[in-house]
């Protein structure tokens, strides 16, 4: 993605880059003041220099006011003064310089607001990608994606405008009050008397409107949401003919955002008016006696002149700071739910591991194995110290799958068969006894090597939004040729869909491409795996979620797959799992039957009732159907008819 | 995600001129408003021009001609002109502030009442999203258009002109040397104003990109993590954060050159009065203080320029967002009641369809020439693939489409003459996806006869077989069922909307059947509901479960545009087609998971 185009070449624009590696772990723990400091580590110089810019501009700008009282005082009305184009081209330098301050410091601190966010994106990316499953099991994609958005966006504002905002102002105010003082103590003086009022009520003021307005917001959200459920539920809307009611409720939130949004508007304009006056008052006063102080001759015409426009340049910004100020808590409440994600653990956090000797061969060995987890690893409630313990979601789990061996797991739903699998790629971490691969300890190999050979085929299949041949090639290290591709394709069942679509293995998957049917998705993700070619396989349930016309293919590619590789399959169906080598049936986190097929089909457990049961449903279903064809009426209802009702899918995929 | 791509969308629009008309026009409704604003911003204008005058005066006639009698009398005026100041102010608040609101407001209502008026082709055709953003970020952006950018430009207009106007009766020759220096002015600001939202709009598309790209991550991790694809994904996340590095930066640089640059050009105007202004005034040509008024009116007319980029800027948004408003505001509703249409009182009778064709889209058509006739009382369930047409038949009975050929007659009475109102009225449907409204379980019941009485709405709800879960919860009727319903299971929205139903009384039933898991006892629940509702109605019922299918007096199979099979369970089981196909492959899934003891727990397991 080149930005050459419209950007900062790619090249310039690291050159503007500072302390690219700076950890901001070190800010998370930091006050304030300190944090924010630490924040822009790398662009303290650059910020600073934007600051004193500011203040450089300022000081131009009154010396522009000192420079007309000269040119008043001397040369119009007295003498020794310059030459009417030196006096000019001093004007316009004075410009030139205010102008260039004020260039340096907006584009020093975007340098600093833009450089700050862009180390904060790049580590949330990385930062998010390392943190460990159990996060992303607790803490839901979208919060996330605003902290790394919208939170990331305000902190920009908050170096970008806010904090560069109150030292313009500050500054403002300082080299202009100096300037008055200067040019006559007394005056400056009076000058300020209803400063300290126009501070009070904008500090006052602006907070309230903040509250106003969030009041305001949530007004929005409701109308929001009876506008979005109306929409939503048109049909039933329509069903009810119940138009004119929504109508009705509707405008009366609609109303109420009206009614919020006027109130709004007659808080800022008593504000506005209000502060007008005083800002009047001031004027009056300053213009008064300054006039009386020039005709007593105790002030000269040029420096009456400097103090009314210094004074009048002055007093929007006093009356503006609230505001700005009441933006910076916006911008640290979106820095603290940054840092709440930055002080997490990454998975890897401080491990010693080291690269086996040798390439994995696949032997797996679980001895006294068991699990249990943090029930609320929420991202702000971290940091409390009370962290409640699950039950053992996995308890004494002990078995040996040797190099190609298909281990079967059987259970009911939160039996802990999912989370046993995800053990092997460290998805999650053990709590008790030891699993070791090839002999090696778990705990001692790296996670990257791991899961490098382990591939897995999930439920519900995910694809990225890029193109198919790219998704294909995700677990692949290094170069391909297209043979090999279509290669894995074909054994997946896939290459003669995929060469079907008019941009073939180019085309695009996802919202902004193609939707691919569950089974489409399910063959690429399995074509993604057999070029991945990792020694240990997991099946996670791989066969529910397709529709029964593509599940033969679907069999038939994962088939291909098993060979030669060490395959956990966790299934429903006895059908696809008696053929396996060991069967694990786990009950609340146990092992409650372990053996193959020919042993636990006949022996008591719940092995033998699935596979009774399972065996039983064709024979009742031939039954029926001979009995429908004999008989003329329905037949009796025969009760419970399943809990979970077959998706339009299963319709769908059956043509004759 | 798709919220990112209207953003996109919104900076693509041109200037266009009846837009803005368009746009313009709404204003007429709220003349008193724009009264109040347009009479405070001249007034303003003219105040402050004056002021600045005043200031002069002071100077000129006061202190350089050293009458302190004058001054007082001059300070007394200034002070009376600044105080008086105040109430255009409030007025320039409150006009521009009223006018915005009101404008959003009257967008969001007229565009809601048109959206209740439209036909549902309209919505299978727009995503709800799109909707959304018309009714609630466009119509509030087109208001802030009001407020601050077609208010702010004629506010700098006025004071650009007013105080050039002071300048030229001030002196003429200086004022017209300013007034030659203006379009310069204009022509900097442009040029910029161009350049930096194009600049801008470059971020934010950028900014989408990064968005999908941390969303993709998020939602994928844990496959991300499985393919050990951290690295590479951070090598290609780090590019695209220099690009956004680089292209926001760009916009900051451009912003930041922006107000130096006019400010230069104010410079060299303000060099050009110190010069011109000082060689004028030792002809006695011009006053220190109109030299100094001068300097103070230039720094004047700098700010509304210096607001102008973003003033366009906010037009051209707004003007985006009008287009698409307005298309809205325009669409016509398909399905129009004939002029003299018939209130149904009753829509008891049988449900004939005579030789009916209907399409959605003119190339693929759903029905062709379809007859059938559903006699009062039966219950008639319809199954067949998906998209095969089994919504669009019930959808013509309530009158949602119209066929494009045929007639659809309810009791004898052509469905076309009576209507709409009446029609759906008279139909009751439950849908696959309960849809409830926030509020309380009753308000929700109630929705189906917004008169019913308590006890009517707990009859509906005992018969439905809600009334079992909705007193076990603390608040009974009264609990609050959350946004669309959230707080209550699938299965518990199902039965309140049953109970709906039910208290709507209609005289045909449609139903659209839940296929989300319920759990078995809930199922149970639903089913007595549903058996209740349809018993003695005529009924139409879009069945996935093999229960209700049997129970029906009559199967139709819709598919490949129109009905291949009908008749009872055991005559298409007989048969041998479609249905057997269906019903077999159906009955190992069903039985499969019902059977499962793996599907939910043990206990299902000691029923079976």
């Amino acid at each position: 993605m080149s930005v050459t185009s419209v950007g900062v070449g790619g090249a310039g624009a690291q050159r503007l880059l500072r302390a690219n590696d700076f950890d901001l772990k070190q800010t998370a723990h930091s006050h304030r003041v300190v944090a924010l400091w630490r924040l822009i580590t790398g662009y303290r110089l650059a910020y600073g220099l934007a600051i004193l810019s500011l203040g450089l501009a300022a000081l131009a700008r009154a010396a522009s006011q000192f420079l007309l009282r000269d040119f008043v005082d001397h040369g119009l009305m007295g003498n020794g003064g310059w030459s009417l184009p030196a006096y000019a081209a001093g004007f316009v330098l004075l410009g030139v310089a205010t102008g260039a301050c004020s260039f340096g410091a907006g584009r020093l601190a975007a340098q600093a607001a833009e450089g700050a966010c862009f180390r904060i994106r790049g580590y949330l990316y990385d930062h998010m990608q390392a943190l460990p499953f159990l996060f992303h099991d607790n803490n839901a994609t979208g919060d996330l994606l605003q902290r790394a958005t919208s939170d990331v966006e305000a902190v920009r504002k908050l170096f970008a405008n806010t904090l560069l905002g109150i030292g313009r102002t500050s500054l403002l105010i300082v080299v202009f009050m100096t300037g008055m003082i200067l040019l006559d103590m007394r005056l400056a003086l009076w000058s300020a008397v209803t400063v300290p009022f126009i501070l009070a009520a904008s500090f006052r003021f602006f907070p309230l409107i903040s509250s106003r307005y969030d009041l305001a917001q949530q007004q929005e959200a409701r109308l929001s949401t009876r506008l979005q459920e109306n929409l939503s539920g048109i049909r039933v809307v329509r069903a009810f003919v119940r138009q004119a009611y929504e109508i009705r409720m509707t405008e009366r939130d609609n109303l109420g955002l009206k009614d919020q949004g006027l109130k709004l508007t007659n808080l800022h304009a008593v504000f506005w008016s209000g502060t007008d006056l005083l800002v009047a008052a001031q004027m009056v006063l300053s213009v008064y006696l300054g006039a009386r102080a020039v005709l007593a001759g105790e002030l000269t015409l040029g420096s009456y002149l400097a103090i009314v426009a210094l004074l009048g340049q002055f007093m929007w910004p006093v009356r503006n700071l609230g505001q700005v100020i009441t933006r910076v808590s916006t911008g640290w409440v979106s820095y603290t739910r940054i840092m709440a994600v930055v002080r997490q653990e990454r998975e890897a956090a401080g491990e010693q591991t080291s690269l086996p000797p040798s390439d994995m061969e696949g032997e797996i060995r679980f001895e006294r194995v068991g699990f249990a987890y943090d029930a609320t690893a929420k991202v702000d409630d971290l940091g409390s110290a009370a962290v409640a313990q699950s039950p053992a979601v996995l308890e004494d789990v002990s078995f040996t799958a040797r190099p190609g061996q298909v281990v079967a797991l059987l259970g009911p739903t939160g039996s802990g068969k999912s989370t046993l699998v995800s053990l092997i790629p460290r998805f999650y971490e053990f709590t008790q006894g030891r699993i070791t691969i090839d002999g090696h300890d778990l705990k001692t190999l790296p996670r990257d090597w791991l899961r490098r050979h382990i591939g897995i085929v999930q439920q519900d299949p995910f694809l990225f939004s890029t193109t198919i041949r790219r998704n294909m090639l995700m677990g692949v290290r290094g170069e391909i040729d297209d043979e090999t591709l279509y290669a894995a394709a074909r054994v997946a069942h896939i290459h003669d869909v995929v060469q079907e679509f008019p941009d073939g293995y180019e085309t695009i998957v996802g919202e902004k491409g193609v939707t691919l049917s569950g089974g489409q998705k399910q063959r690429v993700t399995i074509a993604r795996t057999l070029l991945k070619n990792p020694r240990i396989l997991i099946l996670d349930d791989a066969l529910s979620s397709v529709d029964v016309s593509t599940e033969g293919h679907i069999r038939a590619a994962l088939k291909a797959l098993m060979k030669d590789r060490t395959t956990f399959i966790i299934g429903h169906r006895i059908q696809s799992i008696m053929h396996a080598d060991q069967i694990l049936v786990l009950d609340k986190g146990r092992i409650v039957q372990h053996g193959r097929h020919h042993d636990l089909k006949d022996r008591d457990g719940l092995y033998r009732d699935v596979f009774r049961i399972q065996s039983d449903i064709e024979s009742e279903l031939q039954d029926e159907l001979r009995k429908a064809t004999v008989a003329a009426e329905p037949l009796p209802h025969a009760g419970i008819n399943g809990a979970g009702m077959p998706g339009p899918v299963g319709i769908n995929g059956r043509t004759t | 995600m798709t919220e990112q791509y209207f953003e996109e969308e919104e900076f693509e629009t041109a200037f266009d001129g009846r837009t803005l008309v368009q746009l313009l026009r709404l204003q007429l409704r709220h003349k008193r408003w724009v009264a109040v604003y347009l009479a405070s911003t001249l007034a303003i204008s003219v105040q402050e021009a004056y002021l600045t005058f005043l200031t002069k005066r002071i100077v000129d006639e006061g202190l350089v001609a050293g009458d302190w009698p004058h001054v007082v009398g001059l300070i007394v005026h200034y002070g009376a002109v600044f105080a008086g100041f105040s109430i255009p102010v409030v007025g320039f608040i409150v006009g521009a502030g009223y006018l915005g609101e009101l404008i959003r407001y009257d967008l969001c209502r007229d565009m809601f009442a048109r959206l209740q008026q439209l036909s549902l082709s309209y919505f299978d055709r727009t995503p709800v999203g799109w909707l959304m953003a018309r009714l609630t970020s466009d119509a509030k952006r087109i208001g802030e258009m009001f407020s601050w950018g077609v208010m702010d430009l004629f506010w700098g207009l006025s004071s650009i002109f007013v105080s050039l106007g002071f300048m030229v009766a001030i002196s003429w020759k200086l004022g017209l040397i300013m007034a030659a220096v203006i379009p310069f002015l204009f022509f900097v600001a442009l040029r910029f104003q161009t350049r930096i939202i194009r600049a801008y709009r470059h971020v934010r598309s950028t900014n989408s990109r990064l968005t999908g790209e941390y969303n993709e991550m998020l939602t994928g991790v844990r496959v991300v993590k499985s393919l050990a694809r951290e690295q590479l994904n951070s090598d290609r996340f780090n590019e695209l954060n220099l690009g956004m590095f680089g292209s926001s930066f760009r916009a900051a640089f451009l912003s930041a050159l922006f107000l130096p640059s006019v400010q230069l050009v104010a410079a060299l105007a303000v060099g050009t009065i110190i010069g011109y202004g000082g060689w004028q005034f030792q002809l006695g040509d011009i006053t220190i203080g109109g030299i100094q008024a001068f300097v103070a009116y230039i720094a004047y007319m700098l700010m509304p320029i210096e607001e102008m980029s973003r003033v366009f800027a906010e037009m051209q948004q707004a003007m985006a967002c009008g287009e698409r408003v307005f298309s809205l505001l325009g669409a016509k509703p398909e399905i129009v009641d004939a002029p003299d249409a018939a209130n149904a009182t009753s829509m008891r009778g049988d449900i004939e369809f005579s030789h009916v064709d209907f399409a959605y889209d003119s190339d693929v058509p759903v029905f062709t020439d379809l007859c059938l006739t559903i006699g009062n009382g039966e219950t008639v369930a319809l199954v067949g693939p998906t998209g095969a047409g089994k919504s669009t038949l019930v959808n013509l009975i309530c009158r949602f489409y119209e066929p494009q050929r045929g007639r659809i007659s309810i009791g004898g009475r052509d469905v076309a003459t009576l209507s709409q109102r009446s029609v759906q009225s008279r139909v009751g449907m439950v849908l696959q996806v309960p849809h409830l409204f926030s509020g309380t379980i009753q308000e929700n019941i109630r929705y189906g006869r917004l008169d019913a009485s308590d006890e009517e709405v707990l009859a509906a709800s005992r018969l439905a077989g809600s009334h079992t879960f909705i007193s076990t919860l603390p608040d009974a009727y009264r609990s609050v069922v959350g946004e669309e319903g959230v707080k209550l299971s699938v299965g518990q929205r199902q039965l309140v909307s049953i109970a709906r139903a039910i208290l709507a009384q209609p005289d045909i039933f449609i139903m659209d059947e839940a296929t989300s898991s319920v759990d078995t006892l809930t199922e149970a629940l639903i089913q007595q509901g549903m058996n209740e509702v349809l018993r003695d109605r005529t009924s139409l019922v879009i069945a996935h479960r093999l229960s209700t299918v049997r129970q029906a007096d009559r199967i139709l199979v819709v598919r490949g545009g129109g009905i291949k099979e009908m008749g009872t369970h055991s005559e298409l089981l007989a048969a041998g087609g479609y249905y057997h196909h269906l019903y077999t492959s159906q009955f190992r899934e069903e039985k499969g998971r019902a059977l499962d003891p793996f599907h939910n727990s043990r206990s299902v397991v000691a029923s079976a």
